[in-house]
């Protein structure tokens, strides 16, 4: 047992440094919100400033429009109610919606290329292991308003990659359906844009 | 004639497993056989293997993963919970994600949820859930029994310790912000983190999520955590410490993947032939931990002893 007393402290030494650096990386890249993505011209800059502008007048129009998010409750009746309710009314209101409302062609190619690029770095090869693990999801026909279908699995979307995608506010989130890059609202739990194959293919 | 006949019997034959299948009829591996032969001597809360102290003024909770099922096991699995709850008093339970699988209807949360625990939940046994990716994150934040304050991730407090119940299906930054935020500035003794994917495991359906890895473990061992539960992996294993930290993956509380683990050095203890929750219990500097099967086994028992905080321990070297 003091073996591995002292073996903590001398794990815990030897971590804390190089942890810290992490931290610190991480705190400083999380503090450059608005360019997260790293931007790396001033056109990428201008498209992600775009994206955020659109992802935030979609947040606006659905509070309004649609409502918020509901209070907790003990009835898992009014839970589905009210879900079925919002999302029911976002897809009257957004009825001309349509693919690429949101990830127009320029905000579609700065997502491929951050996406290529994070995943062609050396943490690709871990993205690509926790995608496969993460129960991915194949041959859902994605559409514009849809309810995300009941009883399917979330992928999980991998932390490095969204920490090089802009920033999105609360409620709204990106998911991976199968190659697709989804932006999901959670509230009315809907499917808002996406962007076919948006993950490229393995190099064999 | 008789050639009909034995057409007869083969397809009455199929036909009747056809139909037991349904019904539930297990396929028993070794030890589940073997737990239900013991079965045979009625547990009672009074004849069970207790491995824990039971020391005043503990925190004492449960632990459940992958168990929303709705299947014959998970209620098995609760009646185990609720006899245990009644000697050893544990008054709240954490939940390690995939808590309601499939659809979400009303009937699936009393049929995965409120029914098979409703002896605990009479008791008054809060649950604290984490969201796994069988989960619905907007019906069950705002699922009240859930305990999650309409939020994807929260923190509370009990005694000595403080519980991270994190959403590892979208850890974002400002997700990653609010984890090194919040252990940073948490005065417990013991830092309890607990979510859906693993960041180590042997078994071989998933395996560990190491992109979480590369983001969570350094925050981990930066602000002192002590123990980290996850479940996604429908087995259970308890991972030699890394690091210094010790991880346990319980993902079979409904689900199970039998003989699912790869040889590995890094496994302290692994079992994944029946169904398990566990029991803990935190006292002082150690933590109490016993891992019981369906059928009333217990398949793992110990003590952990907490570890320094980091800070503390870079003062004592200085």
């Amino acid at each position: 047992m003091e073996s591995r007393r002292s073996l903590r402290k001398l794990n815990i030494a030897v971590v804390t440094l190089p942890a810290a650096l992490l931290l610190v990386t991480l705190s400083m890249r999380a503090a450059s919100a608005p360019a997260r993505g790293d931007a790396s011209s001033d056109k990428d800059a201008k498209v992600v400033r775009d994206f955020q502008d659109l992802v935030n007048k979609y947040l606006e129009f659905r509070k309004s429009e649609v409502g918020s998010s509901p209070r907790p409750t003990n009835s898992p009746e009014k839970i589905t109610d009210t879900q079925q309710q919002l999302a029911s009314k976002l897809k009257d209101k957004r009825q001309n919606a349509s693919q690429g409302d949101i990830f127009k062609p320029e905000i579609a190619d700065y997502f491929r290329r951050q996406i290529a690029a994070t995943l062609a770095t050396q943490q690709g090869k871990k993205i690509r292991a926790s995608l496969k693990h993460a129960e991915p999801v194949h041959g859902l026909a994605l559409q514009v308003n849809q309810v995300y279908p009941q009883g399917l699995p979330l992928q999980s979307t991998p932390p490095t990659l969204l920490l090089n995608l802009p920033t999105l506010p609360k409620e709204l989130e990106y998911r991976i359906v199968g190659r697709n890059l989804v932006l999901y609202d959670s509230v009315p739990d809907v499917v808002v844009d996406f962007i076919p194959d948006a993950i490229p293919l393995e190099k064999a | 004639m008789r050639r009909w006949a034995q057409i007869f019997l083969l397809a009455s034959g199929l036909l009747l497993l056809g139909l037991a299948r349904p019904f539930g009829t297990p396929t028993l591996f070794p030890e589940t056989a073997r737990a239900n032969a013991g079965e045979k001597t009625r547990q009672t809360a009074s004849n069970l293997d207790i491995r824990l102290p039971l020391a005043a003024k503990s925190v004492r909770f449960a632990v459940l993963g992958d168990s929303g099922t709705g299947g014959h096991e998970q209620y098995q699995v609760a009646e185990q919970m609720e006899l245990y709850r009644q000697r050893v008093n544990f008054d709240f339970v954490i939940m390690l994600g995939d808590n309601i699988y499939g659809g979400h209807r009303p009937s699936d949360y009393r049929r995965k949820f409120e029914e098979p625990y409703h002896a605990l939940l009479d008791a008054g046994v809060k649950f604290y859930a984490s969201l796994g990716n069988h989960d619905d994150p907007n019906g069950e934040r705002l699922y009240k029994p859930f305990n999650m304050g309409g939020q994807r991730y929260y923190s509370f407090k009990k005694g000595d310790a403080e519980f991270f119940a994190l959403d590892s299906n979208y850890m974002d930054p400002t997700q990653l912000n609010w984890v090194a935020q919040n252990l940073r500035q948490s005065k417990a003794k013991w830092k309890i983190a607990y979510f859906h994917h693993p960041l180590y495991s042997n078994g071989r359906m998933h395996g560990p999520d190491l992109d979480l890895r590369t983001q969570l473990a350094p925050l981990f061992h930066q602000y002192g955590v002590n123990v980290v539960f996850s479940g996604h992996e429908h087995v259970y294993e308890r991972i030699k410490p890394e690091d210094s930290i010790d991880y346990f993956i319980l993902g079979s509380s409904g689900k199970l993947e039998t003989h699912d683990f790869r040889p590995s050095d890094q496994m302290e203890k692994g079992f994944d032939t029946d169904r398990v929750f566990m029991i803990v219990e935190v006292t002082g500097d150690q933590l109490y931990f016993q891992t019981i099967s369906g059928h009333g086994q217990t398949v793992d028992a110990g003590d952990l002893p907490r570890q320094e905080q980091p800070d503390a321990a870079a003062k004592n070297q200085k």
